[in-house]
């Protein structure tokens, strides 16, 4: 082994820190990449599905497109939230960290609502998994897929915010622990800002 | 604590002024490519700011971005544009 090769291989050695983070944050942006890369192949699928239909359905005319933006709003304000939680943890602010998820989970049951009311009212249209009245018969399967799989994201979210707030609470979140939901949570942001541009407005 | 609002701010105006190009008479071509554009604008904005992606290290950003930017240009370029020849194939509907 050369002596310019020897920091390299400490690296990667299975020390302390390869990526200069610690093991729980490396191991969730793992899971983050892998968990998008799911979310890439729903929406590859659905892009193929779209490029190959004849009739794709006129979202517009589908969606209250300033209903999904009300959504939107929802999520991001939630995101930013919650990065002021990660922030006041690493202040040790713990009143400040307990207030801002606690708002984030708040945001993320809003949007929970909002998008059961949609799924609601496109269910009473005729919207089904494999037919719906406005085109394409896999518009309806695209849909409750994508937005189910989402949702489904979002309420495991407000769980892990909710978990972190009582354990905040007790004064048992450490400042990493936060910073994992945060990363979590805007991960299920960063989803939706793909959802609502290739499915809704695209 | 203060980039963490303006980012929020900025999130906000992206999203206005998509939602403005979905309704506004664009030719199809230049309303993808700015749609595309816009999502990939927010989304770096998101993981720099909010995920604090741009404070980790060198490494950690190029395994994040290579692992999800090519695998999904991948399937996108590769597998998705595969649907459109289906359409020009004799006897297809």
């Amino acid at each position: 082994m050369t002596e310019a090769a020897a920091p390299t291989l400490d690296r990667w050695s299975g020390g302390t820190c390869p990526f200069g983070a610690g093991w729980r944050k490396v191991m969730m942006w793992w899971f983050i990449v892998t968990d998008g890369l799911l979310f890439a192949g729903f929406l590859a699928s659905y892009g193929y599905a779209r490029i190959l239909a004849f009739h794709w359905p006129d979202q517009a005319s589908v969606f209250s497109l300033s209903y999904i933006a009300a959504m939107t709003f929802v999520l991001i304000s939630s995101s930013a939230t919650m990065a002021t939680a990660v922030w006041a943890a690493r202040e040790r602010r713990r009143p400040t960290v307990l207030r801002f998820v606690l708002l984030t989970a708040l945001g993320g049951v809003i949007f929970l609502g909002m998008q059961a009311f949609e799924w609601g009212h496109l269910i009473a249209e005729g919207a089904r998994l494999n037919t719906n009245p406005w085109g394409d018969a896999s518009f309806g399967a695209y849909f409750f897929l994508l937005t189910g799989f989402h949702g489904t994201h979002v309420l495991t979210g407000v769980i892990v915010l909710a978990t972190t707030a009582i354990r905040s609470a007790k004064g048992l979140a450490s400042s990493e622990g936060v910073e994992m939901a945060g990363l979590y949570w805007h991960f299920v942001d960063l989803v939706w800002v793909f959802i609502f541009t290739l499915f809704y407005l695209l | 604590m203060r980039v963490y609002w303006i980012t929020w701010g900025v999130l906000l105006m992206f999203t206005s002024v998509m939602l403005w190009a979905d309704g506004a008479a664009i030719p199809r071509t230049a309303f993808v490519i700015f749609m595309i554009g816009a999502m990939l604008t927010k989304a770096s904005i998101i993981c720099a700011n909010f995920m604090h992606l741009r404070q980790e290290s060198a490494w950690m950003v190029v395994t994040v971005v290579v692992g999800l930017f090519v695998t999904g240009t991948i399937l996108y370029v590769l597998i998705a544009p595969d649907a459109a020849r289906i359409h020009s194939m004799v006897g297809v509907r």
